[in-house]
């Protein structure tokens, strides 16, 4: 259910409908619950297992840290495992319960019934985990269950099938008689090995919370319907921004004050969005899928510019759909955090990263770059820590090399730029737009390795920019006056002259110029970029 | 990533394009008055030229908006002939249909009309009809009924296997169920809203009319990048293709008429040996639209006359016309029960077909002149 859709239109009336009809009464969350629900079910039904058991999960883990001492918990000894230190009742009862589960688990993967041996050992990984947390009443015991439990489900449905090829030719290489299973023989009879849509997203969402749990910085929250709704809340569950517990969880609490500022600024958001999903990204996506098609068909100028729409193109396409999504949680009444401040008028790839995908950003810097040391512990360890993080960053979008060298380029330009931008002389004497320039070209040449559908493609693409005779690119001038029309926006929005912008006048001829230009042009259909990953 | 710059959890940012209630509204009464009136003035500016035998071009087929047009444009005296392809002349140029020849025996340049339009059948014709063909009411009509749309259940829609089909926008998308159509909720939605909102049927025209059916970006980059460019205002000044004036039909279509090489008859021997999965009449789709139609028109005040055929029977094998006598005997029994004059034509010299239900020029001559003959005909003429 795109946001673009009539389909989404009449979801989104009826959820707005029920919630302003419910808000008087406690109903209001769970109807939100359901409507979340409802809106990923309808992508694929079989999606809603997952989430609900990863939801689920988590809540508990947080519930079961909660009952250990934030000191640390008992040493690590096998009488523990007898579970006679157990004090609670309860927790006893729990402590053999996993144990039983996990046995049983594991007599059902001897059995094998419908295929479900892997599941059936994984879950008894997962449960005997659970098993020592108990015994141990240890939060970091309860911390790895729930890395466990989300990172191999994450990994299981995106990686699985790269790594089993990847070793698979490995094995070829070195004349191995055996070979690991497809990812998808190893799912139960009857399932489809798909990847669920936003799976990277909400199981991100979710880690935050066990992570600030045990970090100490939120409260755990005890109802399983609000955190399932903090999980699974339908404007952002696909696509982001990935939320924290800290900012979206407490909205939830109180009854949501939905004024007549959230309804405009909502529709103003949405229609921002609206305008750069259909009337930009998808202009842009034609362009971009003809050159990146077949790269060998084209001249250096239309692979460039090609190149450069791709830059644009996913920033209207993600923006667009975050534009869209915090506008559709305005009308709830519900802030979500903002996810890209104009990030083609960095000046630096630092600057770049804290405005695009700010809310992924943000989450590797504090899950990531921070615990492994951050800028703490001397500049080599700090390009080391940049380096891991940003290549992590890029293995997150997606099982692909190219994915991970688009995200060691940036790592590597951080590391390559990050005297320079402290540099005296580079702050003073070199006009910002130089930089900026200097920023979107270096972005955009990663972006090469982003598009490309291998790795072969996209030395193609690199070769030929730079040997190929300059011919006309066939870029119509309608898109290129496009893109200059909102960069132009964009360096205003940020200069001295931004008063202009505000003017009542201003707004209302750009939000007439939008909606006429959607009703005559718009591009229809096209799915998210971002929905992929 | 880095800790430079960033500012989590915020939702402040530059300023931002967000408008307040007020501002809201005036955007609304900009955009409303564009939305409402446009469609009317630019009837105003494009020229539209409807001749003596005109029908609408073959690839402004889907451009229902027009055939509303032509159909307001209608002298109280003249007649409509509404149909598919057969009434519009899939095999003839525009002086070789059906109301060409009526118009030449009627010795009036312009009294019959051609409102057939290429790949309709009776479902989508009631919904063209519903939808844009409320200009003729309170007139004369003839009507053409096609048995070839109960041929198959493919032909009548009624098949349960997912099928393309022309027209779709104007099928009944919630209200009636086909079972070959398996159009998302969205699509048919998109529909809807296109069909009630005069301003996305105009927007529809000016895509059909002067931008090859497509979108505009589609448009600016249809050609693949060729040099020169197929669409030379492509690149530089797409708006130029806004000529305002609506195209006719080319002068010498090679798809159509006496020279082109189509124009020919169904088969050198004329024996066929076809077999239909004719769909009894009481099950089938198109014969109950067709009867909605005729009960739609009759409502909206149109005097109607009916003809029938003429279906290429030469095609068939002979085992097979059973289906085909007992679709046409309850069409008439149905029409005649409702008391609608309608004339089942004879079938023609196997020669005179194209294909199972088109005419070549010759055939539409003589089913002009079997027409014009009928006593049934000129009873219907001057009745009032």
């Amino acid at each position: 259910m795109l946001f673009h859709t009539w389909t989404f239109a009449a979801f989104v009336a009826v959820a707005l409908l029920g919630f302003f009809a419910l808000r008087p009464t406690r109903f209001w969350l769970l109807w939100l619950f359901l409507a979340s629900y409802v809106f990923y079910g309808c992508w694929n039904p079989y999606y809603l297992i997952l989430i609900l058991y990863s939801t689920t999960m988590d809540y508990n883990v947080v519930g079961f840290m909660d009952r250990c001492p934030r000191s640390g918990g008992h040493r690590f000894q096998f009488s523990h495992l007898r579970g006679t230190e157990i004090s609670s009742p309860r927790l006893r009862l729990a402590y053999w319960g996993f144990i039983a589960a996990a046995m049983a688990c594991l007599a059902a993967s001897v059995v094998n019934f419908g295929n479900l041996r892997p599941m059936m050992l994984w879950l008894c990984l997962i449960l005997s985990l659970m098993a020592m947390g108990v015994a141990f009443s240890s939060r970091k015991t309860w911390l790895v269950v729930s890395l466990i439990n989300n990172l191999s489900l994450l990994a299981f449905f995106k990686y699985a099938g790269f790594f089993s090829e990847a070793i698979n030719r490995l094995f070829a290489r070195a004349g191995a008689p055996f070979q690991l299973p497809e990812a998808a023989a190893l799912m139960p009879t009857g399932f489809e090995y798909l990847l669920p849509v936003g799976i990277s997203f909400f199981m991100f969402q979710s880690m935050s919370y066990t992570i600030d749990f045990y970090r100490g910085e939120i409260d755990r929250e005890r109802s399983f319907i609000r955190f399932a709704t903090f999980v699974a809340f339908f404007p952002q569950l696909v696509a982001g921004p990935i939320e924290r517990a800290s900012h979206l969880l407490p909205q939830f609490h109180s009854r949501p004050q939905v004024t007549g500022p959230d309804l405009s600024e909502g529709l103003s958001l949405f229609l921002v969005g609206l305008f750069k999903k259909l009337a930009l990204a998808n202009y842009l996506s034609i362009y971009v899928e003809r050159i990146y098609d077949d790269p060998s068909a084209h001249n250096a100028p239309a692979l460039l510019l090609a190149t450069f729409a791709f830059a644009w193109q996913i920033y209207f396409d993600f923006s667009g759909y975050t534009d869209m999504a915090r506008g559709v949680a305005r009308w709830f009444g519900f802030r979500l955090m903002l996810n890209f401040n104009h990030p083609y008028l960095a000046a630096s790839l630092g600057e770049f990263w804290s405005r695009w995908h700010i809310s992924l950003s943000t989450w590797f810097r504090d899950y990531v770059y921070i615990p492994l040391g951050g800028n703490r512990r001397g500049s080599w360890l700090t390009y080391r820590n940049l380096l891991i993080t940003f290549v992590i960053s890029g293995f997150w979008h997606g099982a692909a090399w190219t994915f991970l060298i688009w995200g060691a380029l940036h790592g590597i330009g951080i590391l390559l730029t990050r005297r320079l931008e402290r540099a005296d002389w580079y702050h003073t004497n070199l006009p910002k737009p130089i930089k900026q320039i200097a920023v979107f070209l270096f972005v955009s040449f990663a972006w090469i390795f982003f598009r490309a559908d291998s790795l072969e493609t996209a030395a193609t693409i690199i070769k030929r920019i730079g040997t190929t005779q300059w011919t006309d690119p066939g870029c119509p001038g309608l898109m290129l006056a496009l893109i200059g029309a909102v960069w132009g926006y964009q360096f205003l929005s940020e200069s001295r002259y931004q008063g202009i912008l505000q003017w009542p006048a201003t707004r209302i001829t750009l939000a007439t110029g939008m909606i006429v230009y959607l009703l005559l042009f718009s591009s229809k259909g096209g799915e998210f970029i971002y929905f992929q990953f | 990533m880095t800790p430079i710059h960033t500012k989590p959890h915020s939702d402040t940012s530059p300023p931002r394009l967000t408008l307040g209630i007020r501002e809201w509204l005036v955007t609304l009464l900009l955009v409303l008055p564009i939305v409402m009136f446009t469609p009317s003035l630019w009837k105003k500016f494009e020229q539209y030229s409807t001749p003596p035998d005109y029908r609408l071009p073959y690839e402004l087929s889907k451009d229902y908006g027009l055939y509303e047009r032509a159909m307001d444009r209608l002298q109280p005296t003249q007649i409509p002939m509404l149909g598919d392809s057969v009434v519009w002349g899939e095999y003839v140029s525009r002086d070789g249909t059906l109301s060409h020849f009526l118009n030449n025996l009627s010795d009036e340049s312009d009294r019959y009309v051609n409102a057939g339009v290429n790949g309709l059948f009776p479902i989508a014709l009631e919904g063209l009809i519903r939808q844009y063909g409320g200009a003729i009411h309170n007139r004369k009509v003839i009507l053409h009924y096609n048995l070839l749309w109960m041929s198959s259940p493919e032909a009548d829609l009624s098949s349960p296997k997912e099928q393309k089909f022309n027209h779709p926008r104007l099928v009944p998308q919630f209200t009636t169920k086909i079972p070959c159509y398996r159009a998302s909720f969205n699509d048919r939605a998109s529909i809807v809203v296109t069909r009630e909102i005069p301003f996305f049927s105009w927007n529809g025209h000016i895509r059909n009319t002067y931008f090859e059916q497509k979108n505009l970006h589609s448009w600016t980059l249809a050609d693949d990048g060729g040099y020169p460019p197929s669409y030379p205002n492509a690149m530089a000044a797409p708006w130029k293709q806004i000529t305002f004036q609506i195209p006719g039909e080319p002068e010498n279509d090679p798809g159509r008429g006496l020279n082109s090489p189509r124009h020919k008859a169904w088969s050198s021997t004329g024996v066929g040996t076809q077999q239909f999965e004719w769909v009894p009449p009481e099950q089938a789709l198109q014969q109950q639209a067709f009867r909605h139609l005729v009960n739609l028109l009759c409502e909206r005040g149109n005097d109607v006359f009916v003809i029938i055929g003429p279906f290429n029977t030469h095609i068939m094998a002979p085992e097979n016309l059973s289906g085909f006598t007992a679709g046409l005997a309850a069409i008439r029994d149905w029409l005649d029960a409702q008391e609608i004059p309608n004339l089942p034509c004879a079938t023609l010299e196997s020669a005179l077909y194209g294909d199972a239900s088109h005419p070549l020029t010759e055939g539409y001559r003589q089913l002009a002149s079997e027409i014009w003959s009928s006593s049934q005909f000129h009873d219907w003429l001057v009745r009032h």
